[in-house]
């Protein structure tokens, strides 16, 4: 038994609710190694507070009004700068509360010396920091709630899957190294080079704009950062993948959006969000191909995660992420440090390019540090078995 | 057999039993509920100030899932929970006034057991305040210093958890596979 624990403390708390009070039981008890014990408050040598409570200004201004030999003790958050009151600062670290203890204990036998007369203590509470109020005041939309395509969770794509559902270019192995610089595409020559384009114009002018391109009804809500568009996925899917003629009299435009919203929001399945549309485009778009702005010799990085679970997960994707986003690499390497296809790199590439999330490593000294291998962690089995049940739900 | 966990953590109301309840293959304990039993049959001293789920793998080997008390804030429970924690789930609350502030508080709390591990962030609530943004935060974590993954998250939707959960796995080894 240590020696604090022979004569602890006698402490009261307040401000604290049911669960806080058994926490600090247990704390006092255990990392505080029985230095201070709770009591009741008619008991209690020094008074503690939650000092972030909701009631905790008011409950101490009214303790230290109170002339007496007590001592009082403030956790909070912020810095509290008292006459006559010790303070400490969350997190409450052991160390921390003890020193508090056993200069409140200190206090209290001072205090106790001086007695009866009391000092009145000349502490203001309005020196306490106000407790700001943790919402923001906000307006729910119920339309909002109602736009289940811009909600929707991401689908992730298993291998089987992605061939069906990506499909694959005629006339090039996108897997076979030898034939990475044929595997490339230019995102212009497609619908997906139209909606970049067309979304820098409507977000550059901060305007509600309709896409004439001779296809589906498409319009770009810069303020909501939506895209409402009058097609299905599938269909969607298909007219992504066809190469556009540039000929001037097929050329796309835009116009501002006179219709009434109302007339959207009637579909609500329609919206999606510009990300999670620019990100499958591009997918569907690549087809296992590349950008061919990215130079497949040189390497390339991730400035951050995309929000996966917003988007089109396509197979190895977060595994592809995770790697970039540590280090550049060329896009094979990453394909032959992870033992996949290369297509499933080209693929996320594509996505993440579009995105504005990847960018070509040119700095020297980023292509002359070898990136060095994967270290598997110790608990790499238990860790894949989780990734499992997490995709598969097996138990 | 040893114990694995992943924690949650998190200010009041960010979503970190909800988010426990999604994935765990079991109701998640949690301390309100069990406090009032415990009240009744006066067993305080065995009641536990934490929110608890499991997930059963194949093998029969168990992840505990431990949500860490969001308003305590003693980091005497950050240290017990975090021995032996394969890595961390920061769940934030767009509705609140400073959600960077919230992130950095916890960032800072968990720093050692993050340095050790790893971390994902999932920002909750993003449906009713779109602001800010996931790319804002990105942002504040660049000043930082690090590059974990942040997601917008409905802590309800189970696929959701799961992603940001898969992410936090793959940031600690991008080589990690599927494992029957």
């Amino acid at each position: 038994m240590s020696n604090n624990a022979k004569s602890p403390l006698k402490v009261a708390l307040h401000a604290m609710d049911e669960r806080s009070v058994r926490t600090m039981v247990m704390y006092l008890k255990g990392p505080c190694q029985g230095a201070a014990v709770v009591v009741d408050k008619a008991s209690a040598e020094v008074d503690i507070f939650d000092g972030d409570s909701v009631n905790a200004k008011q409950l101490l201004a009214e303790r230290l009004a109170k002339p007496t030999v007590k001592q009082v003790i403030v956790l909070s958050l912020q810095n509290v700068y008292l006459d006559n009151v010790v303070s400490v600062k969350k997190p409450v670290k052991s160390e921390d509360m003890l020193g508090a203890l056993a200069e409140a204990k200190a206090r209290f036998e001072q205090a106790k010396k001086n007695s009866p007369t009391i000092a009145d203590n000349e502490a203001s509470v309005d020196d306490i920091p106000e407790e700001k109020p943790v919402l923001k005041s906000y307006t729910i939309n119920t339309d909002e709630q109602n736009k289940t395509s811009k909600h929707q969770t991401a689908m992730q794509l298993n291998e089987a899957a992605f061939g069906t559902y990506i499909g694959n270019v005629q006339g090039v192995d996108v897997n076979d190294p030898a034939q990475f610089a044929k595997a490339t595409y230019v995102p212009k020559d497609y619908f997906q080079g139209y909606i970049q384009s067309a979304i820098n114009t409507c977000q550059d002018k901060n305007e509600t704009l309709q896409l004439h391109s001779g296809w589906r009804q498409l319009v770009l809500l810069p303020q909501s950062h939506e895209i409402w568009l009058d097609a299905e996925d599938k269909e969607l899917r298909a007219f992504a993948s066809l190469k556009l003629d540039h000929a001037p009299s097929k050329k796309m435009s835009l116009s501002p959006f006179h219709s009434e919203l109302s007339t959207l929001t009637k579909s609500p399945e329609k919206f999606h969000s510009m990300d999670a549309f620019v990100w499958k485009l591009a997918c569907w778009t690549s087809k296992g191909r590349y950008p061919d702005s990215i130079d497949v010799d040189h390497p390339v990085y991730l400035k951050h995660w995309p929000n996966f679970s917003r988007l089109l997960i396509t197979p190895h994707a977060m595994r592809i992420a995770a790697l970039l986003v540590q280090e550049p690499r060329t896009l094979g390497d990453v394909a032959v440090v992870l033992n996949i296809k290369p297509q499933y790199v080209f693929v996320f590439v594509s996505a993440a390019h579009a995105m504005g999330l990847v960018a070509q490593a040119r700095r020297e000294s980023d292509e002359l540090v070898q990136p060095p291998d994967l270290n598997p962690i110790k608990k790499q089995g238990l860790l894949g078995r989780i990734i499992s049940k997490l995709r598969g739900n097996k138990a | 057999m040893s114990q694995y966990k992943i924690i949650f953590t998190g200010p009041v109301g960010a979503g970190k039993t909800t988010a426990i309840n999604s994935i765990s293959d079991t109701p998640p304990i949690k301390t309100d509920a069990a406090a009032s039993d415990m009240t009744k049959s006066r067993k305080a001293a065995t009641t536990v100030a934490m929110d608890y789920g499991i997930m059963n793998l194949a093998g029969g080997e168990k992840i505990h899932l431990y949500g860490t008390p969001g308003q305590e804030r003693f980091d005497f429970m950050w240290e017990i929970l975090v021995n032996g924690g394969i890595g961390l789930i920061l769940l934030l609350d767009n509705t609140r006034t400073d959600p960077f502030q919230d992130m950095k508080f916890f960032l800072e709390a968990f720093d050692k057991f993050i340095g050790e591990t790893g971390v994902a962030i999932g920002v909750t609530q993003m449906d009713i305040s779109t602001t800010p943004t996931i790319d804002d935060y990105h942002l504040q974590l660049k000043t930082l210093g690090i590059k974990p993954p942040v997601f917008s998250v409905d802590a309800r939707v189970k696929n959701d958890v799961s992603v940001l959960v898969q992410s936090l796995l793959f940031s600690l080894d991008p080589g990690l596979e599927e494992e029957a």
